[in-house]
């Protein structure tokens, strides 16, 4: 009001004139060189991401407190979270994603059928999984935003296998797992599903979520083999061993033509890195599952990564593979009171303890 | 007179028949099998139990699983106890020809592979010609494996019976089953075979081998196989070590296994006396 | 795959083996390899504690324990694992150390033979990761303070406070759920004596009319 007073009216109408002329004009200036409206998304990682293992040092603690402390872990831990079931189940259709579990290549076995012939399989041992927490797809932040996606429909769960010492690891990873009652666990993982598929934390998956029968995928961190040559990593044929061959038997050859396409195309398969990238294995049959030591017997022995090593299990997403019975949704709960055989057998597999197989005429 | 020579050879077949039962009962009486075996003879008579040594490729979970299979299988079928060299007989479910059984008689000249994988070599000379067959042990077309000769070369594998004169390979199909005195080793043949002349399939000379006669070589063969030959390698402690499990692993897994395997010993013992067994018929 | 070699017996080592043997380039090929770490065997068990490049010790180390476990398991009657020792030991009054003093030593351990620690490295200098190796049970002082029986550290003393505090919790409600338990069991005695006698009556009562 005073400033009014003092400078006459018409005087203050066109300073604020001038004023906005001036701010639009910055405005539409800043517009016109910046076209983007939405700033690029920084990249972050998973909230739970954190540094898992602490930093080892001598403590120097005497015998007494060392057994102290593990005994307060076994108290604290030795005792399973109560889960509630979920309530509103709903039946299994196609269009529904379960979760996926976290497992360890233990190994490759030969199986034989009942028509006798040999098939050759690997051993995919279902770790102790947990469910840490559930992120419903409005909740759930991917890592990257991107502002042309359609919009996440999957929610996200996070599985936890194998457990561990906690006095290992941070108090920050330690906290993940504090709501969810679980033991923290070595390895975690991330499984976008239906929001129907959701599972309370606490709850423990097993080798029996998947069926005999069905068709998984199977992620792993393949072998690194370092940089190799064309042969190795492409599987080229290599030259000639002799017949005037010189210095070119492991070569790839020609790399391009000339002219017009004088150059290196994108893509060329040329000696690099091989290795050490994360691979699917798709459409492998569960020929048997061990449901003491939850272990299942899944088709060939191409599942990427060495013995030991962990993968990811997913059911299927080739079209053609899909389950045509119902799947155990969201996973199996053992609620019945029939005790599940050990060893589940497909159709057409040979027992070992059955007899020797004679072929008949059909 | 036709009617009394019938008589006679029946009688003379039953007599055969009897026979033949009575000694195959004091084969099943004299089985070299004797029910408690220690540690030390099981680690020999089932190798194939004992997992591979390399390092990568071992996990616990997957190595009882292997064995559990395994025994069940040896519950439905009887694998004796056979070394490289004894002479076996193995009759198989023939896929080519449906309802029937194929029997091949030859000598074990290799046995590699461990747990399910476990395979052996027969090599059997037939109408002249070479023949040899891999099977597998725990194929379930498998339907019998009979040891008829049981002991025990000089060496670890006979492969070079395959450029060996064909005398060394040749054994009659319709062979009986020769009996070891029981609580006897296993013996030894300490036969030297004949090589053949070069060409041969792998260069002998390198490999020490301790089955075959002396055999001239060219001085140039002589120095590369002294140039290739590794006397060094026992010393390796380290890789010997690797190659093989340690002696208290190997107890932990046999006395996992060790009440199983004695179970089969005595089914099969009881099984042996079951089929020595026969009706005995009218005379005519 | 392969098969395990059985004709030839080994105890188990009481140390992480590394499954990846180290090739030590040398112009003699493996043999070479063999000799470079005998010389280092020999000094450890001459000395019984050196100091050496990492990968060196490492490698050697498994060789050491290999050996004693081999003249503890055979003895020095033993063929082989006297030709196995004369191979490895190039001073020779070293064999007698090896089978009369190491074995009685080592006989009836329970852990491994030898000790390694990794060393500080000088600086400014080579960056070669430098280790000790020593057999366990020598003459020397030890290389490491011994602060595992401390109990004024600081956090020793608070844990042994923490550890008071909990278990008296802990028991006082074991005892508590043991009485509960007790009482429970009494109610139910008394309810099922009450129970029994009341159907006793009713029997007699029947059996009165």
């Amino acid at each position: 009001m005073a400033l009014s007073q003092i400078i006459k009216q018409p005087t203050m109408k066109l300073l604020e004139e001038k004023f906005l002329a001036l701010s639009i004009q910055s405005c539409s200036a800043i517009q016109s060189r910046n076209k983007q409206v939405a700033p690029q998304p920084r990249l972050r990682n998973p909230t739970w991401l954190t540094k898992k293992n602490r930093v080892i040092h001598d403590d120097f603690l005497t015998a007494d407190n060392a057994q102290f402390v593990q005994e307060v872990i076994k108290d604290r831990y030795d005792v399973p979270p109560k889960v509630e079931l979920p309530k509103n189940t709903v039946e299994w259709t196609p269009k529904l994603k379960r979760t996926g579990v976290i497992a360890r290549k233990i190994g490759e076995l030969p199986l034989w059928l009942k028509t006798g012939k040999k098939i050759s399989t690997t051993l995919l041992q279902v770790l102790d999984n947990h469910v840490i927490k559930y992120f419903t797809p409005e909740e759930y932040d991917p890592p990257r935003k991107r502002p042309t996606r359609i919009k996440n429909k999957a929610g996200c769960l996070l599985l936890g296998a194998e457990a561990t010492d906690p006095t290992y690891l941070t108090k920050e990873y330690c906290m993940l797992f504090k709501n969810s009652g679980v033991i923290p666990k070595k390895h975690l993982a991330r499984f976008f599903i239906s929001p129907d598929a959701a599972l309370p934390p606490g709850t423990p998956i097993t080798a029996q979520h998947f069926s005999v029968g069905n068709y998984v995928d199977v992620r792993g961190l393949t072998k690194y083999r370092g940089f190799q040559g064309v042969m190795k990593r492409h599987g080229f044929k290599g030259m000639p061993a002799s017949h005037g061959v010189t210095k070119t038997h492991r070569r790839g050859g020609n790399i391009g033509g000339g002219g017009e396409k004088g150059r290196v195309w994108p893509g060329t398969k040329m000696p690099g890195h091989m290795g050490n990238r994360y691979r699917f294995a798709k459409g492998l049959k569960i020929w048997r599952i061990n449901t003491k030591l939850n272990v299942l017997w899944v088709s060939g022995i191409a599942v990427p990564g060495a013995t030991n090593s962990l993968v990811y299990i997913y059911d299927t997403n080739l079209p053609r593979r899909k389950p045509s019975n119902p799947l155990a949704f969201p996973t199996y709960f053992g609620l019945g009171d029939a005790v599940a055989e050990e060893d589940i057998y497909e159709e057409s597999l040979h027992r070992f303890s059955d007899p020797t197989i004679v072929f008949q005429k059909e | 007179m036709l009617v009394s020579t019938i008589r006679h050879f029946k009688a003379v077949n039953y007599h055969a028949r009897i026979l033949r039962t009575f000694s195959s009962q004091i084969k099943g009486q004299s089985s070299r099998s004797d029910t408690s075996k220690s540690l030390s003879e099981l680690r020999n008579v089932y190798v194939e139990f004992l997992p591979d040594p390399t390092v990568e490729f071992r996990n616990p979970i997957r190595e009882k699983l292997e064995r559990l299979d395994m025994l069940a299988r040896r519950g439905q079928i009887d694998i004796p106890e056979f070394y490289v060299g004894s002479i076996l007989a193995v009759t198989a479910s023939d896929p080519h020809s449906l309802g029937k059984t194929n029997r091949f008689v030859g000598i074990c000249i290799k046995r590699e592979g461990c747990g399910l994988r476990a395979k052996f070599i027969l090599r059997n000379v037939i109408d002249h010609q070479g023949v040899e067959v891999l099977y597998e042990m725990y194929d379930p077309a498998l339907q019998k494996v009979e040891v008829l000769r049981l002991e025990k070369r000089l060496d670890d594998k006979l492969l070079y019976l395959r450029d060996a004169l064909p005398e060394y390979s040749t054994f009659d199909p319709d062979m009986e089953i020769e009996v070891l005195p029981e609580g006897s080793r296993v013996p030894v043949n300490p036969l030297k075979v004949i090589l053949k002349p070069k060409p041969w399939l792998e260069r002998w000379e390198r490999q020490n081998l301790r089955g075959v006669q002396e055999f001239e070589i060219s001085e140039r063969d002589k120095r590369r196989a002294d140039k290739v030959a590794t006397p060094w390698l026992k010393y390796d402690l380290m890789k010997n070590y690797m190659n093989t499990i340690p002696e208290e692993e190997q107890n932990e897994i046999f006395s996992e296994i060790h009440e199983q395997l004695q179970q089969l010993e005595l089914t099969r013992k009881k099984l042996k006396r079951k089929r020595s067994f026969v009706k005995p018929f009218k005379l005519g | 795959m392969n098969q395990a070699d059985i004709s030839h017996l080994v105890s188990r080592l009481k140390i992480q083996v590394n499954p990846r043997l180290r090739k030590f380039r040398n112009p003699e090929g493996p043999l070479g390899r063999l000799k470079k770490l005998r010389k280092t065997v020999t000094a450890l068990f001459k000395h019984e504690r050196i100091e050496l490049n990492y990968p060196r010790a490492e490698e050697a180390r498994m060789y050491a324990e290999r050996l004693i476990s081999d003249a503890i398991r055979y003895g020095d009657c033993h063929k082989t694992t006297m030709e196995t020792a004369d191979f490895w030991i190039e001073e020779k009054q070293l064999i007698h150390k090896l089978f009369k003093v190491l074995v009685p030593r080592y006989e009836h351990s329970q852990t491994s033979y030898t000790r390694m620690y990794r060393a500080p490295r000088p600086y400014p200098g080579p960056m070669h990761k430098k280790a000790v190796l020593e057999l366990r049970g020598n003459p020397y002082p030890p290389l490491l303070p011994d602060f595992v029986s401390n109990r004024n550290l600081i956090h020793n003393v608070l844990l042994d406070e923490a550890k008071k505090e909990y278990r008296s919790q802990k028991y006082a409600e074991i005892a508590a759920k043991i009485e509960s338990a007790e009482k429970g069991a009494l109610q139910i005695e008394n309810t099922a004596s009450e129970k029994s006698s009341i159907e006793q009556n009713a029997s007699v009562s029947e059996q009165k009319p």
